[in-house]
């Protein structure tokens, strides 16, 4: 008997130190994992231009039609459009796409189309400002857009005081590809 | 008796080994995601949108409490923690650290710690138009 207890107790003790062998690897195994997931998960670049554009993109729109009425600097009585807003659209609208101090150019893009009666064909009016060299990058697709620009559209109906309709197409974009994807 | 005396100190020891190796993971998951460069990295950002949204006449409440935490340790004032300069809202936790980002809005910010005891950690930011 007392043999027999001792036979179980040797095969007892090599069967637990095998078995803490596995359990070590598991162990090992799952900090690495949870490591790596850490590491990927912290690791991505925080991108925030999606909301930025839409950002830039309402405040175009608030500039131009707020409250149900066109802003009085860009329509004139007669109700056609001025030139000189679309010169100083940036200064009227409150925007800076200027980098202080450097010889870059600015990181942002806006385009606004004024379509009458909502036909797409040709705009009555335009207005533009930033780095229009993005707007091609607008066209690529999603698969591919890892390291490009960041575009938004938006568009409303606009009414003027002489009830002319027009369709507003606003288009933003926000470059800052460094400070934004890896 | 001895074989069950053992039986239960190296059960004890395993559970006890394994608590300390989940405790140290936690306390990894929790160093990752209070890192300084995160901290910089999405405030700085955040901040940027915050005055992009913002109109003159607003007065906005932060609160930066995770940032002093870090910027304390760090040996970095609090006052120096957030910065406008320029049409740049600039982060800094560490003394070799730093972020900046940069913001669309035309408009005269001014940033600066809250002095009330009760909201220590936070900071007021003011909206004026730029003259």
């Amino acid at each position: 008997m007392i043999k027999k207890i001792n036979t179980l107790k040797g095969i007892n003790k090599k069967g637990d130190k095998l078995i803490s062998v596995y359990w070590f690897a598991i162990l090992v195994i799952v900090a690495i994992g949870i490591v790596l997931m850490v590491n990927t998960f912290y690791g991505e670049n925080y991108d925030v231009r999606s909301q930025e554009a839409e950002i830039l993109a309402q405040k175009v729109a608030d500039c131009i039609y707020f409250g149900g009425e066109f802003n009085s600097l860009i329509v004139n009585p007669q109700g056609g459009f001025r030139e000189d807003f679309n010169d100083n659209f940036l200064k009227m609208c409150n925007l800076n796409f200027t980098i202080e101090g450097g010889l870059e150019r600015p990181p942002y893009y806006v385009e606004v189309g004024f379509f009458p009666d909502g036909d797409l064909k040709k705009s009555s009016f335009t207005m533009l400002d930033g780095n229009k060299n993005w707007k091609p990058d607008c066209s690529v697709g999603v698969s591919q857009r890892a390291n490009l620009v960041t575009c938004k559209e938006k568009e409303f109906f606009a009414v003027t005081k002489s009830d002319s309709v027009y369709l507003i197409k606003i288009l933003s974009i926000v470059g800052k590809i460094d400070e934004n994807t890896n | 008796m001895n074989r069950k005396g053992e039986f239960l100190v190296e059960n004890i020891v395993f559970i006890v080994l394994n608590i300390l190796y989940l405790v140290i993971l936690i306390l990894f998951l929790l160093k990752q995601g209070s890192g300084a460069i995160i901290l910089e990295d999405a405030y700085s950002k955040n901040i940027a949108l915050l005055i992009d949204s913002a109109k003159p006449t607003m007065t906005i409440h932060l609160n930066l409490q995770d940032l002093k935490t870090v910027s304390d340790k760090n040996g970095i004032s609090f006052s120096d923690v957030l910065k406008i300069n320029g049409n740049y809202a600039i982060i800094k936790l560490s003394e070799k650290g730093g972020m900046k980002y940069h913001f669309f809005n035309y408009i005269n910010v001014t940033a600066y710690p809250d002095k009330d005891p009760k909201y220590e950690g936070f900071y007021i930011m003011t909206f004026s138009k730029m003259k």
